[in-house]
């Protein structure tokens, strides 16, 4: 239970800053998405004089729902291009949400859509509901672009199958993100038929140009950041694993060493997507927080060996190449408001808070660090946070199990009881889902208002 | 950390993107009403010829015309003159193209144009330099609204009554010796839109023309094809009860369409 990197110059910096709250742009960022579908509305609206049966209601429910689903598509991409701006201040964890939301309704609107125009051309042509698979196959003859839209489709409709959650759980994570990643060819394929067969786009240049400029400019920020800048930084900072240590039993820290760490713009709360270039993991991505400050020459991850990966973690060699993608997540000094903070962490989820224990500015007596375990044998990192708490006069204290096994009571009164002006905390929290669960509803008896909880759950 | 049951939120969307859509669909009219406003161009003549009537001089050609909508690459361009004694006091431009440089085009063409038409009083003028294809769209639409203002006034000089038909409703009521085109609701297909125009005579079709068919590729040929057939069939029939032409299923279905709905504009 030694270690190894407290109290570094940098972050004693950084407990000096003032305290700058930032707002998140998610509002303005979902007003824009709404205006952008009234847009595309207003599009389809300009350009239908009139509708004159029932079949032509049907088929313009089909351009509708397919000029939606079009417009959303490009921006269930954009979610996962990793724009700072999403990750960093909306927070990973919420866009990731967001994406897994619009992406099951924008995969409903394209089956709509296509169910719907099928629909609408078969009755033109004088069949009935009964022949659309027929009336499909000569569209998709007959059409153009319309070969490579059914391609796609059928991806995006496996894609959503395999995201289902019950039969996601059945396959390794590595499988249903690369199957995932086939989205982007899907993408691709049917974006031409939009351009060739939409009526919108046929008489209307100008929304030709800005369908142009909307896909152009979601392809060039995937490559940007989810290409480009992982490569500038990994040459820039040429990591490798410098050790690992045993916390707890299960519990390991992995030292990486680089040059110019600190220039990642990296802080405490932060995250990374690490690849280790070994054996065995060079085709997994996992994300791990900090669990210290960054240090020109060095980062630390502190991980749970629960999976095969976190497991694998254990018998790295040292000088081991990373490869890293990030910093991500929003749960950082900047999301305080001001005054005090109450820390959270639920067993592993300690590593942010310990790096924010560290940091986060604050006098004497404002920085409090709740931390939850089974036993006091699994209170990873206990030692240099004891450390901290001396060096910065914060308040550390802990929750373990009784010898029999009971659970210790965390309840809006204990809390209170504890922390006497808990209403004026800012809370971060970090811990399994049913753990953070609890604790939420604990802070909001107690008073904490809920845009003053931090958390981040990963949780679909 | 707010939970709300995932099929709530299902149900929610479901629900909202339904009754938007249908809502959507329900506020479109069932007839064009740009078409209406092209055929209601005539009477609108005949209740401004009745106007100077009233005023003492049986002036021919006085009221607003509207042009045909000159689609250019930009966007649609149409054209609106206002006669007086058969000549044009003023010219505007109902349709322009529009968004981004297109607005400063059009408005840095447009008021050229109309003071152009004006002064020329005929099609023949000259292309704003910068918006060559709006001065293009802008000079075809003018021209067919000049020679609308010339049937029209044509047919109201060569009229007794002169202009006591005029019964400045909107909804036009054609004397039987008055030609009057008529345009069907744009009626979309599965390769494009297909638009119907007609000239009706005396109750009867003299004409039939496509103003949109689909175009591009097959789609081309296959117009070519049917189109001129489609044509002689509606004036033949005198209805929409036409036979498609074979091989061009989707446009003769559009067409007949279209066609439908401008004999139901004619006979309302």
């Amino acid at each position: 239970m030694t270690t190894t990197l407290a109290g570094g110059r940098a972050a004693r910096r950084q407990t000096m800053r003032r305290i700058r709250p930032r707002r998140s742009p998610a509002v303005p960022l979902l007003l824009a998405v709404w205006a952008g579908a009234m847009g595309v509305l207003w599009l389809w609206w300009h350009n239908t004089p009139s509708i004159a049966d029932n079949n032509s209601k049907i088929l313009n429910a089909g351009r509708i729902t397919g000029l939606l689903a079009g417009y959303l598509m490009a921006l269930v991409v954009l979610q996962m291009a990793r724009v700072p701006a999403l990750e960093r201040r909306v927070g990973s964890d919420r866009v990731a949400r967001w994406h897994a939301m619009s992406g099951r309704y924008t995969l409903s609107l394209v089956i709509a859509h296509v169910f719907l125009t099928m629909w609408g051309y078969a009755l033109q042509g004088g069949r009935t509901l009964g022949d659309i698979v027929q009336q499909t196959i000569d569209s998709i003859n007959q059409l153009p672009d319309m070969g490579k839209a059914a391609i796609g489709t059928g991806l995006l409709v496996v894609i959503g199958l395999v995201s289902v959650g019950g039969i996601r759980k059945l396959m390794p994570y590595d499988t249903w993100y690369h199957i995932h990643l086939m989205t982007y060819a899907a993408v691709f394929l049917t974006f031409w038929h939009q351009i060739t067969t939409g009526n919108d786009f046929a008489v209307e240049p100008v929304a030709k140009t800005v369908w142009y400029v909307l896909y152009g400019s979601v392809t060039a920020l995937v490559l940007w950041y989810r290409i480009l800048t992982p490569i500038r930084l990994n040459l820039r900072h040429r990591m490798r694993v410098e050790a690992v240590i045993e916390e707890t039993p299960g519990i390991v820290s992995v030292l990486i060493g680089g040059k110019k760490l600190h220039r990642m713009g990296a802080e405490a709360g932060h995250f990374f997507r690490w690849r280790f270039l070994a054996p065995g993991m060079r085709f997994s991505s996992h994300p791990y927080s900090l669990s210290a400050a960054p240090r020109p020459d060095m980062l630390r991850i502190t991980v749970k060996a629960i999976g095969d990966h976190s497991a694998a973690l254990r018998k790295l060699q040292p000088g081991t190449r990373v490869w890293a993608e990030g910093p991500y997540g929003a749960m950082t000094a900047s999301r305080r408001s001001q005054g005090k903070v109450l820390l959270v962490a639920g067993g592993v989820g300690i590593t942010p808070m310990r790096a924010l224990f560290e940091t986060l500015p604050g006098a004497a007596g404002d920085i409090t660090l709740l931390y939850r375990a089974n036993t006091t044998q699994d209170l990873a990192l206990w030692d240099e946070l004891s450390k901290i708490a001396a060096e910065r006069g914060a308040r550390l204290m802990y929750a373990v199990n009784s010898p029999e096994g009971e659970r210790p009571d965390i309840s809006a009164e204990t809390l209170r009881r504890k922390i006497g002006d808990i209403e004026r905390h800012d809370v971060f929290m970090c811990g399994p889902p049913g753990f953070a669960q609890q604790v939420y509803e604990a802070l909001r008896g107690a008073g904490v208002p809920a845009r003053r909880i931090h958390h981040e759950s990963f949780e679909m | 950390m707010k939970k709300s049951h995932p099929l709530r939120r299902i149900v929610l969307a479901t629900a909202a993107t339904v009754s938007g859509i249908v809502l959507l669909l329900s506020l479109k009219p069932t007839t064009d009403p740009n078409a209406a406003q092209a055929a209601g161009a005539i009477p609108q003549q005949t209740a401004g010829a009745q106007e100077s009537a009233q005023g003492g001089a049986a002036a021919a050609g006085s009221g607003t015309v509207t042009g045909r909508v000159a689609q250019t690459q930009y966007g649609p361009v149409q054209v609106r003159l206002t006669m007086s004694g058969g000549k044009v006091t003023k010219a505007e431009a109902v349709q322009a193209p529009s968004g981004g440089t297109s607005t400063q085009k059009t408005e840095l063409a447009v008021p050229k144009l109309n003071q152009e038409a004006v002064a020329a009083q005929s099609a023949d003028i000259d292309a704003v330099s910068g918006a060559t294809y709006t001065s293009a769209g802008y000079k075809q639409s003018l021209q067919s609204a000049l020679d609308q203002a010339k049937a029209a006034g044509g047919s109201a000089t060569g009229s007794s009554t002169g202009g006591g038909s005029g019964n400045g409703g909107g909804k036009a009521s054609a004397p039987a010796a008055q030609a009057r085109t008529v345009s069907g609701s744009v009626a979309q297909t599965q390769y494009g839109p297909v638009q119907v125009r007609i000239t009706v005579s005396g109750g009867k079709i003299t004409k039939a023309e496509a103003v949109q068919a689909p175009s591009g590729g097959t789609s081309s040929q296959k117009t070519a094809l049917a189109v001129p057939k489609l044509n002689q069939e509606a004036v033949a029939a005198g209805s929409a009860d036409i036979d498609a032409v074979s091989g061009a299923t989707y446009t003769s279905t559009g067409y007949k369409q279209s066609l439908q709905s401008a004999l139901d504009q004619v006979g309302g």
